[in-house]
């Protein structure tokens, strides 16, 4: 379809568009494109910024460090590498195709960091490095932890200059959200939109959603239409739930802080809210009221169920923002790798190296705490109101996690999609500071894979427990990558209130409709149906008809809590104890040795009610469609190697892995299903065949542990030495050699 | 640290009250055998006994307390649960039921009261009830029983005693008195006479199963020596000894003494490529070597080949004390320490696992293995293991390059058959090693279990194409821990004859008998126990579990049949004179040598000219990692690869890659126990659920078809067979149906032989593809006997 787009496409201007490029420069690449007839097939709405040739492309996947020719190019929306090879087009690696980018490109959003190399010396590019100067070589990592090699030694010197210069500038500087590609693609693609096939994800963007939902779990709050035009506040979405004696006054009294949204009603009536925290300020009289405030909120929730209420101050246990980023900052590094040697020299010292990270101490963490507030709606029955300052980072993820393990509902796939809808798009995570597509200075501190916490958490839970999730290890990663590919609404915006300006903003220059911009949930715009397939587990238990909902077979001790509710509020950590466990963070512990002092004598009774609970519900049978609680313990933890190992091809199990047994389940179900089939027909017809079968019987030797992401494929390359090193040692004539000392050929 | 063997124990006589106590209940077990519902085995009696006790079941078996009776006999400590069924009297006897331990795998007994915990010793006084009963198992298991509030307390405090005084790891004689209990009845001996074995599995004792494997192999031009009949040339090695057609006997004699104990090259297997594989001791470099030795040694390091590589593996590889260590400190890091209830906190896990280095030996020996694998893949080559004793890591690496390269190796039979072959004969030191009589702890190591370790990473990373299962191999690891068989009792084969004096004179070779099991003589010392060989499962363990021993699903890949030995994979391009000799490489540390010591008689003898001082660089023109190269080649999948060839199975070695044996290791950690849901416990339920219903649909497919052909009245008969050969030909799931290959493998074919009864179906089934071919001159009966039952029972 693309050759045709790609020359409207390459025209220079739509108004909305701000172009970096003068037309010139734009024109001459695309003289220089049709020239050499090489380009990639551009999206709508895709323009080409420059391009270069030849350039050579290393590939690390090979046995000798072999390269392909071909065309850099940098777009609006990737940086792309077409191959002068012809392209190979075996079935199995059409099969998951991204629509959107091939396995040459990267999107401009994904890249995460450039390194040139000057002479053997690998450096650090910035944004702002516009020296004359350009490397010989760029080596791109990007954020979904491909890393590409591309050699600029080949091409003409002002080429190189120019395609170097522009990826940095694309890639690297600060720009404005109105360059990010959606927004052309967004205009281009308006009319073939019509087709969202599977609406089955609840966006939460109207009042019925919310009720529908409130409904769902039979919560008893108060539907607040207020801020339908965000006049009561910016920071708070459309439509929210608070606990029903909030009154409307409240409301508007923080600027959006300070007030309980509910998040979930457990089955007992009980039911998680969720806080952006007011400043606790010293002595002054803003903090008398802050208190007075908090005090009236506090009662408000407590009175939903039983009068009682626990709070918790997430930025108390968990780990910081900064602290997310840079222990993952720490552990990509282990992914990253340029060569095979490095990988071995790493490889010593694995276990250690991927523990000092912390970024699995990290996703237990979040696991404990979602455990302990689960704990405290299952068996006290108690509210539970998780705080933080901004209320989007760390109480998405610990209210979402707990939604999960409470709710099967959540664990399938549109569930899922709406869980995160409900909490993370609608409820205000700032998806574009946390990425910091926009690349801006000042954003950089703010920059954290919060989101990608929350799927790694999930990811846990589906190891552990894979029939209770609808979708796929395959699903997660593809979700976890599509977080960087500039296209999608859904992880574009700061918050519902920011979308809705941005989008009233694009509309202005008279067009006819509202930039309608994809949501990540419409798969059909990356992946065609039978990629998709993918996306759903074989072995999820579907709940069948005469499964009773999960029920509460042993009634929990109806002990109300007396205690006066101004009492039982404070924010006092001995309040709380018991439910505050996880004090290990050895960095905090200096920080608050004051506060900790006083639970230094109760950590243990904690974790034992905390195991308790575990093993009281250990005993229970397992219930699929009930609740689930994750596993901490340190084996138990595992890496995710799909999304971490699956470009590292020494890394791959060739013919193995776990995807070997789920190839031969979804096989046999298909079986199941033929024969049923065959069954069926066989009641009316007599003969039947089994061929169905026999073209499925696929070898999955084909397939690696990497599946679906990097396929096997055929190399046209023989297998080097030692054979031939053998063979050499062994044909040459031994005579002609001088005698030496003995000594150790090849390396290690 | 919980360090097994350096634990003392106080010695401690029976005391007489608790013989007289034996008496009597052994008096009382005569007239009503089940009194309590426990199946005594014969001459088994029960020493103490327990009502109401709860046991702990473990994640595998489905988590939760199981209420029911704990008995101590003084073979074992029983459980026999509440509501289990009236055991049958005319069963045979199983010597281990499911819930049960044998006295000689516990290693700790601990009494839990209500405010404190002690470890209990032979001598050790309670000073309180205890509450709960917890038992440290060698094997890494744990088991808890907890004594209810009704058990009577003079029960509990008297079990826990009899258990502590009757365990004894470290008196030699209490092993005996152990095996005496099991199987020193005459009941027991009967019975365990009468086995009748199992014949398709191959012990390697005879002359028979050599050739066998020869044939198997493809190894024409090597043949079965009997010079060792009776342990005269060297004592550790088997009977039977493979070596070069070409040299006879007489020359043979003269070449053992040129090696450490006797143990000359002898020829283990040979590589569908047409490479062989050697192992054999270091040469001895200080005994003069006269010519015409010369030409012998040399054609027996050459074999039928030019070149000969050595692959030395002293040096490389962990020594005894490394892996002894290594499995101390990993059996520390998995069971935590009770009495000091300390645990390694979760977020230092992973680095504390690195410490133990247990991971870095199993990745050492895979690595090797995997090498080895390539190297042998090149074709026509003689690779050596060589190791100082040959007796240990020659064993582990030699049966891994079979695993990788052999997909019958990967079958439960062809699995034994290669641990009889490369352990068992070859004399690995099985009893020193597992020091079972706890008088050889310098000599300790767990040798075995690390070969285990290893051959589950790679059922980790490719279970498809594994006929057993992890269950399997758990199932030996076990019983590795219970002096009871005479696999692992002894050191070497000699040692294994000796005990029930059946010496090489008075020995018939009977084709593929029960040896071990075969009746004594009426002269022998009727206290001797007879043991049997692990092999025997249906000794151990309850169909139930067998079951679980093969895979569901299994050959991915079609087997390949190059292996038969029928084809002839190996032209041989020139067959060597005997006056031209062949290079000599060693390989080490990745890369080749030829170093002029490896073969010493080339150094003094000058002998034929050929002697050349031949160590030189080799021409490299790459710098290489080369066999890491040579093995991402392998790796690679078979479409990319011009022919197809059989492919290896090889090991991904990186950090990542390798894992911990879970199942294993972390049963018994009772913090993991608690902290994992039964039911999430990795199990073949899908598998199992969804085989079981393509087989009831193709049932009923196949009796509508039965159905739709009579109700035509065409030909009912050829209706029938038409279906089997259908319902055979889809039972090909997995596995491109080769019909080429004329001849399935006797041993595989065979396998439903092995299956117990019930999974026979299902192992037809899913098991082997070789079963249901539609040839079947050569399978013998079962396969043809399940074909035809399934053919009768679509006719009726």
């Amino acid at each position: 379809m693309l050759s045709t787009l790609s020359g409207s496409g390459a025209k220079p201007a739509k108004p909305s568009f701000v172009s970096y490029v003068t037309p010139e420069e734009i024109n001459q690449t695309e003289r220089e494109c049709s020239r050499k007839e090489k380009h990639p097939d551009l999206l709508p709405g895709e323009v080409i910024f420059c391009s270069a040739g030849p350039i050579l492309k290393s590939t690390k996947d090979d046995l000798f460090q072999r390269g392909v020719y071909g065309t850099l190019l940098c777009t609006n929306f990737r940086v792309s590498f077409v191959s002068d090879e012809a392209p190979s087009d075996e079935e199995a690696t059409q099969l998951f195709k991204n629509k959107l980018y091939g396995e040459n490109d990267i999107p401009l959003t994904c890249v995460d960091h450039i390194y040139g190399g000057f002479d053997d010396k690998k450096k650090l590019i910035v944004s702002g490095f516009v020296k004359n100067k350009y490397p010989s070589k760029i080596i791109v990592c990007c954020r979904d932890l491909r890393l590409f090699h591309f050699s600029l030694a080949y091409a003409k010197e002002e080429d190189a200059k120019k395609i170097f210069q522009g990826i940095v500038y694309h890639c690297l500087e600060p720009k404005s959200l109105k360059c990010v590609f959606a927004y052309s693609y967004g205009e281009k693609t308006l009319l073939n939109k019509e087709n969202q096939t599977k609406p089955k994800t609840v966006m939460f963007a109207t009042l019925e959603d919310w009720a529908q939902e409130m409904k769902r779990t039979k919560g008893n709050c108060k539907l607040v239409p207020n801020n339908a035009d965000f006049s009561v506040s910016a920071k708070l979405p459309q439509y929210f739930i608070v606990p029903t004696h909030v009154t409307e006054e409240d409301l508007t009294k923080f600027d959006g802080k300070g007030i309980p949204i509910w998040c979930w009603s457990h089955h007992s009536g009980c039911a998680l809210f969720k806080m952006a925290s007011l400043p606790l300020m010293q002595e002054d009289a803003s903090s008398q009221l802050y208190k007075s405030h908090v005090e009236g909120m506090l009662n408000a929730v407590a009175q939903t169920h039983l009068y009682s209420v626990k709070t918790e101050e997430l930025s108390d246990s968990l780990p910081t923002v900064q602290d997310i980023q840079q222990s993952y900052s720490k552990f990509k590094q282990f992914f990253l790798l340029d060569n095979t040697n490095d990988f071995w020299m790493t490889d010593v010292k694995w276990f250690s190296s991927l523990e000092g990270s912390g970024w699995l101490d990290i996703i237990r963490q979040c696991l404990a705490k979602a455990v302990e507030v689960v704990e405290c709606l299952e068996k006290e029955n108690t509210n539970v109101l998780i705080m933080e300052e901004e209320g989007s980072d760390l109480c998405c993820v610990i209210s979402s996690l707990v939604q999960l393990m409470f709710d099967p509902y959540y664990r399938t796939l549109g569930g899922f999609q709406s869980l995160i809808q409900k909490e993370w798009v609608v409820g205000g995570h700032r998806f574009l500071d946390r990425c910091n597509h926009l690349r801006q200075k000042d954003k950089e501190q703010s920059q954290a894979p919060v989101f990608l916490l929350f799927l790694e958490c999930v990811w846990q839970l589906q190891q552990q427990y894979p029939p209770a999730f609808q979708f796929s290890e395959t699903y997660l990663t593809v979700l976890s990558d599509s977080v960087d590919v500039s296209v999608f609404s859904t992880f574009l915006f700061n918050s519902p209130h920011h979308m809705a300006t941005i989008s009233k903003a694009a509309l202005e220059p008279g067009q006819r409709s509202p930039v309608s911009w994809p949501t990540v949930w419409d798969w059909s715009v990356q992946f065609d149906s039978r990629a998709q397939d993918l996306f759903i587990n074989p072995l999820y238990a579907e709940r069948s008809r005469q499964d009773k909902p999960p029920r509460k077979t042993h009634r929990p001790k109806h002990q109300r809590h007396q205690s006066l509710p101004s009492s039982a509020f404070k924010f006092s950590p001995s309040a709380k104890k018991g439910f505050l466990k996880d004090e290990t963070d050895s960095l905090k512990k200096m920080l608050r040795v004051k506060r900790l002092s006083r639970w230094m004598n109760s950590p243990d009774s904690a974790q034992a009610s905390t195991r308790e609970f575990f093993v009281a519900w250990q005993r229970r049978p397992l219930d699929y469609h009930g609740l689930l609680l994750p596993c901490l313990e340190g084996p138990t933890l595992r890496l995710w190697s799909q999304r971490y190992l699956r470009w590292i091809p020494e890394a791959q199990i060739f013919g193995g892995g776990s995807i070997t047994i789920m190839k031969k389940l979804a096989d046999l179900l298909a079986e199941v299903q033929d024969l049923r089939g065959n069954l069926d027909r066989r009641a009316c017809r007599a003969d039947f065949n089994h061929q169905g079968v026999v073209a499925r019987a696929k070898s999955s030797i084909q397939l690696s542990s990497a599946f679906p992401f990097t396929m096997p494929r055929g190399r046209s390359f023989k297998p080097a030495i030692p054979t031939r090193q053998l063979r050499s040692l062994i044909m040459d004539d031994l005579a002609d050699q001088d005698d030496e000392e003995p000594e150790n050929l090849g390396v290690v | 640290m919980l360090m097994g063997s350096k634990t003392t124990f106080k010695v401690r006589q029976i005391v007489p009250d608790m013989k007289e106590k034996m008496l009597n209940y052994s008096m009382l077990h005569r007239k009503c055998r089940d009194k309590f519902g426990l199946r005594c085995l014969p001459g088994e009696c029960v020493l103490q006994r327990a009502v109401l006790v709860r046991k702990k079941l473990s994640a595998v078996e489905g988590g939760g307390w199981l209420a029911g009776t704990l008995f101590c006999t003084h073979f074992r400590v029983a459980f026999v649960p509440q509501d289990s069924e009236k055991p049958d009297d005319n069963a045979d006897p199983v010597l281990l039921g499911d819930h049960d331990v044998a006295l000689a795998s516990i290693e700790k007994v601990v009494a839990v009261g209500p405010s404190r915990t002690k470890l209990v010793t032979a001598n050790s006084s309670l000073k309180f009830t205890p509450e709960e009963l917890v038992l440290y198992c060698r094997d890494l298991r744990v088991l808890c029983f907890l004594f209810d509030r009704l058990t009577p307390e003079t029960q509990a405090v008297e079990i826990t005693y009899a258990i502590a005084k009757t365990y004894q790891p470290l008196k030699p004689g209490s092993i005996l008195s152990f095996q005496n209990a099991a199987l020193g009845s005459v009941e027991m001996r009967q019975f365990l006479s009468n086995r009748t074995p199992d014949s398709q599995m191959k012990l390697f004792d005879c002359e028979a199963d050599w050739d066998g494997e020869l044939e198997r192999t493809g190894a024409t031009d090597w043949r079965v020596s009997t010079i060792n009949d009776r342990f005269e040339m060297a004592t550790s090695l088997p009977r039977f000894n493979v070596v070069p057609q070409k040299v006879l006997d007489t020359e043979l004699k003269k070449t053992f003494a040129h090696f450490n104990e006797g143990r000359i090259p002898r020829w283990c297997w040979r590589h569908p490529c047409g490479s062989d594989l050697l192992r054999t001791a270091s040469f001895q470099n200080n005994i003069y070597h006269e010519k015409d030795d010369i030409r012998n040694l040399e054609a027996i390091v050459f074999g039928s080949h030019q070149q000969c590589v050595v692959v030395e593996l002293g040096e490389e590889m962990a020594t005894l004390v490394d892996v002894q260590l290594a499995h101390t400190r990993l059996r520390a890091l998995c069971l935590g320490d009770i009495s000091a209830s300390a645990y390694v906190p979760d977020d230092r896990w992973l680095s504390t696992l690195e410490n133990t280095r247990w991971l870095d030996h199993i990745r050492c020996c895979l690595k090797k293995a995997a090498e080895v694998a390539c190297l042998l893949r090149a074709g026509q080559l003689t690779v050596i293991l060589q190791e100082p004793e040959d007796r240990d890591m020659n064993c582990v690496v030699s049966s891994l390059v079979q695993v990788m390269s052999d997909p019958y190796c990967r079958t439960v039979l062809g699995f034994q058959g290669l641990i009889q072959k490369e352990w068992v004969m070859v004399g690995h030191h099985f009893l020193s090693r597992a020091n079972y009589y706890r008088d050889s702890d310098k000599e300790e190591a767990p040798l075995f279990l690390l070969f285990l370790d290893c051959v589950w990473q790679l059922w980790a990373q490719c279970p498809t194409r594994f006929q057993f299962t992890g269950d399997y191999l758990l199932a030996l690891h076990d019983s590795a821990h219970l002096p009871l068989f005479s696999t692992f009792l002894f050191n070497c084969q000699r040692d294994r004859s000796r005990p029930s004096q059946r010496l090489p004179q008075s020995y018939t070779p009977v084709n593929g008998c029960w040896r071990e099991a075969t009746p004594p003589d009426s002269t022998q010392d009727p206290l001797d126990p007879l043991f049997p060989a692990v092999w025997d499962w249906a000794l151990q363990y309850s169909p139930q579990r067998r079951a679980q021993f093969s895979q569901p699903l299994t050959n991915s890949g079609p087997v390949h049949s190059v292996l038969n030995g029928n084809l002839n994979t190996t032209p041989h391009y020139h067959k060597p004179n005997d006056s031209t000799l062949g290079s000599v490489f060693l390989l080490s540390r990745g890369s080749f040598t030829s170093p002029s010591h490896l073969l010493p008689w080339r150094i003094g003898g000058g002998s034929g000219g050929s002697y050349r001082k031949s160590h030189r660089r080799a021409p490299s023109s790459e710098s290489l990692s080369g066999l890491e190269r040579l093995q991402k080649a392998c790796l690679l999948p078979e479409s990319c690869r011009g022919h197809s060839e059989p492919q290896e199975l090889l090991p991904q070695l990186l950090g990542p890659c390798v894992g911990i044996w879970r199942e294993c290791y972390l049963r018994g950690a009772l913090q993991a126990q608690a902290y994992s849901h039964p039911a999430s416990v990795p199990s073949h339920h899908p598998l199992d659920r969804l085989a079981q219903e393509v087989q009831q649909l193709r049932d009923r497919l196949a009796a509508a078809a039965v159905a739709g052909s009579r109700a035509k009245k065409q030909e009912p008969h050829r209706a029938n067979v038409n279906l089997n050969q259908n319902a055979n030909g889809g039972t090909f799931l997995f596995s491109a149906p080769r019909v080429s290959v004329a001849r399935a493998p006797p041993p595989t074919s065979a396998l439903p032989a092995l299956a117990p009864r019930d999974a026979g179906k299902r192992t037809f089934l899913f098991g082997q593809s070789q079963d249901g071919r539609p040839d079947l001159r050569y399978a013998p009966m079962p396969s043809s006997r399940l074909s035809k039952k399934k053919g009768s029972s679509l006719a009726s």
